[in-house]
């Protein structure tokens, strides 16, 4: 076991680390960091530029970040909702649990910025690629999550809510949704903060947002600009990390 | 009420856990279920419920044969039959009368019961069930928040939400505070005569049995091996009943029935 481990340790070295490159890599790194500062903190330039300060635009790339991640985050509830309760063994016969299951695994197998370029070909650039691609990919993590909470519940109140005539969204309803719904809530919260941090990386890409901006300075070599729009990006991650954090405590 | 004809309940290939040639309890009767562990208590009662299958035979409830009755039939049977559990068996994170209103599911709108909501007539039902067991200074209260004492009370209330022609009680007082558990059937009890309704229960100790029963079945190994009057069942009888098994302790050497709360201590 022990040399296995090392093995695939070593294979890995190999194949990535170059000794020469990586010891005289400080000094360019060092460069692009004093390329960045000070940070764009400007709100008009006197010279005429391709792009706006950064901190013009600032407030709606993270308006459209955190509407790419709340809607993709909210289509996403709603469907895994359906799907967790459909895919739980306890819930559903073998053949409704079982292909649902197959499929929320394939929804999560794909990576949200190769869905991101999927629907990009079909719909063009802007916020909805991304919206769908968030929101196909959490389906499938929810889904999987919310069937397993639903997994946990006692059985017995399924049964003694079936046996006082209950039908399958009743017992839904009564049994299980007391049970789970506070988890639930709390892990669509969770999601959402992966979700802002997903969105704001599908920019590279071409969705908009922070990072769509972040990748329109790079490329004009905008350093520091670049600086201003990643230490938004870090303050709204940050925001919403602990607000989830202080509302998932709650719900508990 | 109920009428068995040669029932056999089987798990796989396993000896039948149920065997019953004949078995009628009459609309109103008050019956104990008793005998050693495993002797198909708990079976019998899921049986007469619907929730197992018979291998063979006929279970008639309230005129409809289990077996080949339409889902409708069924249905219509199924929740006017309460069945309160040994573990309670409530939504823990929904308050007594939530709880209880679950006991209308099956006749209420189904839809709005979706969003919570249930007719004036329902909830008269089940404020009126709460008051019966007595838990009306309880009502808002959490489910997870009550003594099993009272969540059974919670149980019971949800049954009679039902408005049930039958009660299946199945071990009610097993997992309660012995202090209580005099209290619970005597509850069990006196609900079952103001309703009307028919009470099978299954009981762990044969001297509650006697006291709270006016028929006792015992089973053993599947068997109905006793059925009598409560008053006409004898130590001879039980002790044959619970042959093997020493977790039952009868009667003291005095032959006096110990009280439930003398055997746990």
């Amino acid at each position: 076991m022990g040399i296995v481990l090392l093995g695939l340790l070593g294979w890995a070295w190999i194949g990535t680390v170059n000794l020469e490159n990586l010891l005289t890599a400080g000094p360019r790194f060092a460069d692009f960091v004093a390329r960045m500062l000070p940070p764009d903190l400007t709100l008009s330039s006197t010279e005429p530029t391709l792009f706006p300060p950064p901190l013009r635009i600032a407030a709606a790339a993270v308006a459209v970040t955190l509407q790419i991640s709340i809607l993709g985050t909210a289509l996403a509830m709603i469907a895994a909702l359906v799907l967790g309760f459909l895919g739980a063994e306890n819930l559903t016969p073998h053949w409704v649990h079982h292909p649902i299951k197959i499929v929320l695994a394939v929804g999560r197998s794909i990576p949200i910025i190769l869905l991101a370029l999927l629907f990009m070909t079909a719909l063009g650039l802007g916020p909805l690629p991304g919206v769908l691609a968030i929101a196909i990919h959490s389906i499938g993590m929810l889904g999987k999550l919310f069937a397993e909470e639903c997994e946990t519940v006692d059985g017995g109140v399924w049964e003694a809510m079936d046996s006082t005539g209950a039908n399958w969204l009743q017992k839904i309803r009564y049994a299980i949704w007391p049970q789970v719904s506070a988890q639930i809530y709390s892990l669509t919260l969770f999601r959402l903060d992966m979700n802002l941090r997903e969105s704001a990386v599908l920019g590279l890409v071409g969705v908009a947002g922070l990072g769509l901006w972040i990748e329109n300075y790079r490329a004009v070599f905008n350093y520091q600009a670049v600086a201003t729009m990643v230490i938004v990006t870090m303050l709204v991650v940050l925001v919403v990390d602990q607000t989830s954090v202080y509302i998932r405590r709650r719900l508990k | 009420m109920i009428a068995i004809e040669y029932l056999e309940v089987q798990y796989g290939r396993k000896p039948p856990v149920l065997s019953i040639e004949s078995l009628s309890i009459e609309a109103g009767e008050r019956v104990a279920v008793i005998g050693p562990s495993g002797a198909g208590k708990s079976t019998l009662l899921r049986t007469i419920k619907g929730y197992v299958r018979p291998a063979q035979g006929k279970v008639e409830v309230m005129g409809v044969n289990l077996a080949t009755a339409p889902p409708k039939a069924r249905k219509r049977i199924n929740r006017r039959i309460g069945l309160i559990y040994q573990q309670f068996h409530l939504a823990r994170r929904l308050t007594v009368l939530q709880n209880v209103l679950c006991g209308r599911l099956g006749v209420t709108n189904r839809w709005r019961s979706l969003l919570g909501r249930f007719s004036a007539d329902d909830r008269r039902i089940a404020w009126s069930a709460i008051c019966e067991v007595g838990l009306q200074d309880q009502v808002h209260q959490r489910g997870d928040t009550l003594s099993g004492g009272e969540q059974q009370r919670v149980a019971v209330a949800r049954a009679l939400a039902q408005q049930p022609m039958l009660i299946l009680a199945d071990e009610p007082v097993s997992s309660v505070d012995p202090a209580w558990a005099e209290d619970l059937l005597q509850l069990i009890t006196q609900v079952q005569r103001h309703h009307r309704a028919t009470l099978v229960m299954s009981l762990h100790q044969p001297d509650l049995a006697r006291r709270f029963a006016e028929r006792i079945i015992g089973l053993r190994k599947g068997k109905v091996v006793l059925d009598s009057a409560a008053a006409a069942v004898t130590d001879a009888s039980l002790k044959e009943l619970y042959r093997g098994d020493d977790s039952i302790p009868l009667n003291d050497a005095a032959g006096r029935p110990r009280t439930s709360q003398t055997r746990t201590a």
